[in-house]
């Protein structure tokens, strides 16, 4: 652990009025698991889409494996090292389950179809939906989608795995087939740095989780030690009424 | 009487399944095309005299009409698809353009554009090429079917424009993202996956903008171009039968018009069905 891969340092970002991240600094090292969690406005999913400059950011610095986010270039750059997972999955209904796992691999990464095929089905072996691969997106169910939507960001090869509120669209029974595939890739190294409010994940995959509150970083630690025992009065608050449920 | 059911009551139910239904309704509208051919093919046996002479006599105009549709209409999709994506642009010198052409050109009638762009735009060009003493620009001869096809793809290209715009913005923003979050540039994320999408959403509204284009070219005639609607008026005055040669035109245009109105809902029920 000795070079952060992300490095966050002072960002601000403002939607009209809103301050939406106030001053936020965040080193995240290669193989974290970072579970961020926090109420609604509180500037996790920007803080996330920041890392990919899906959101510009107005002052601060984001440092992605060295690169730092400013030129068009370098954004490309990035995100081809940068996998995201989306809360309303993202598919291309107008593509199969396989061309959705390879377009940007033939594109983006110029490799041959028969290499990118071959990378796809291999991945949605993985992540168990092997036997979909002629559907469209939208003959799947919610879960199915959504691990077709890992497959794709994976086929990349990225060295970050960003997922936002990668379950906050599912039924309760599917909820599950997701995080299981999100375990697999905890447990394999990856570098992952996930919006959710599932304890379950992050007390089992999670080395690190942090609660934000009006785009500020409130509280950081191990889930076990910031879930069982908060420091700060306002996680407190914010746990108890999500553990009510 | 005793009410039983009849095998014949089992057979009507079955053509109201759902499934089944689909199929005929695609064709059901190809007899108006068939209906209004064969009034055309019955008039031109039955009553050569005049009929006939006069389908011979506009045939060349009608191939111009049809060509003259066809070519502009790629021209216009091409147009449409770079206006749409310019009015779309964040680039505010790109957007300006694009919406001035826009705005521009969707406030000027047709005829006037087909009439400035025969008689001024050949003017315009020779004397610029005097200005910069560029002789190809300076002995500049007009082409009335070029001309033609550039007034029409400009004005209509405005219009088509506004589709594409329309069509672009329907796709959810989520489907750039995914695709940019993936290295994709703009570029290459509007071309593999938001235009093939948003292609499907238009073509409804493109394909009627192409039936459009079908009876606006009629106004080409009034710029010296030989489309079906000139070669009608030639007959005419040189045969002085208004009823027989315009009702003959008007089958012909109905003819194209309700044909490829068929074909376009054809094209629109298969796409829905790939999908």
């Amino acid at each position: 652990m000795a070079e952060a891969i992300i490095k966050i340092e002072n960002v601000h970002k403002y939607f009209g009025q809103v301050h939406a991240l106030d001053d936020v600094s965040l080193e995240i090292y290669k193989g974290e698991v970072v579970v961020i969690l926090g109420p609604s406005g509180s500037g996790k999913s920007t803080l996330l889409r920041c890392i990919n400059h899906l959101e510009v950011y107005n002052t601060g610095k984001i440092t992605v494996d060295g690169i730092i986010l400013k030129s068009a270039q370098n954004i490309n750059l990035v995100r081809q090292e940068v996998g995201m997972v989306f809360q309303q999955f993202n598919l291309f209904p107008h593509l199969t389950v396989l061309d959705n796992v390879t377009l940007a691999q033939r594109v983006v990464r110029k490799r041959k179809p028969e290499e990118a095929e071959a990378i796809a089905l291999n991945l949605l072996t993985k992540v168990g939906i092997e036997e979909k691969s002629q559907a469209y997106p939208l003959q799947l169910s919610g879960g199915q989608q959504q691990r077709v939507a890992i497959a794709r960001a994976l086929a990349m090869n990225p060295k970050i795995m960003l997922f936002d509120e990668p379950t906050s669209a599912l039924d309760p029974e599917m909820i599950k087939e997701v995080l299981d595939v999100m375990l697999a890739l905890a447990k394999e190294g990856m570098t992952m740095v996930v919006v959710s409010h599932e304890m379950g994940f992050a007390r089992a995959a999670a080395s690190r989780v942090i609660f934000m509150d009006e785009g500020r970083i409130v509280e950081q630690g191990q889930p076990d030690q910031l879930f069982d025992a908060p420091k700060e009065e306002r996680t407190k608050i914010f746990l108890s009424k999500v553990l009510q449920i | 009487m005793v009410k039983t059911a009849t095998p014949a009551t089992g057979g009507s139910e079955l053509k109201l399944i759902p499934g089944n239904e689909l199929p005929t309704r695609i064709d059901a509208w190809w007899w108006l095309v068939g209906a209004v051919a064969l009034i055309i093919i019955l008039l031109m046996v039955f009553k050569p005299d005049p009929y006939r002479n006069i389908v011979f006599f506009v045939r060349d105009g009608l191939l111009t009409t049809l060509l003259l549709t066809v070519i502009s209409f790629v021209f216009i999709l091409i147009v449409g698809i770079i206006g749409g994506l310019g009015r779309i642009a964040k680039n505010p010198a790109i957007h300006f353009v694009a919406t001035m052409y826009v705005e521009i050109f969707r406030g000027i009638p047709l005829l006037v554009q087909l009439i400035w762009w025969y008689f001024a735009a050949p003017m315009v060009i020779r004397s610029f090429g005097n200005l910069i003493d560029f002789p190809p620009l300076a002995n500049y001869q007009s082409n009335a079917f070029v001309l033609a096809v550039v007034g029409l793809v400009i004005c209509y290209g405005a219009y088509v424009s506004e589709i594409f715009r329309a069509g672009i913005e329907s796709i959810p923003r989520g489907q750039i993202e995914a695709a940019r979050s993936q290295g994709m540039t703009y570029l290459q994320a509007m071309r593999y996956v938001i235009l093939p999408q948003a292609l499907r959403v238009v073509m409804p509204p493109v394909g009627n903008e192409f039936i459009m284009l079908i009876k606006d070219t009629s106004l080409v005639s009034a710029v010296a171009m030989a489309d079906l609607t000139r070669r009608g008026r030639e007959y005419m005055s040189a045969h002085f039968n208004p009823i027989e040669t315009w009702t003959m035109v008007a089958l012909l245009y109905l003819v194209m018009t309700l044909f490829f109105t068929r074909l376009i809902s054809w094209l629109e029920k298969r796409r829905n069905l790939e999908k």
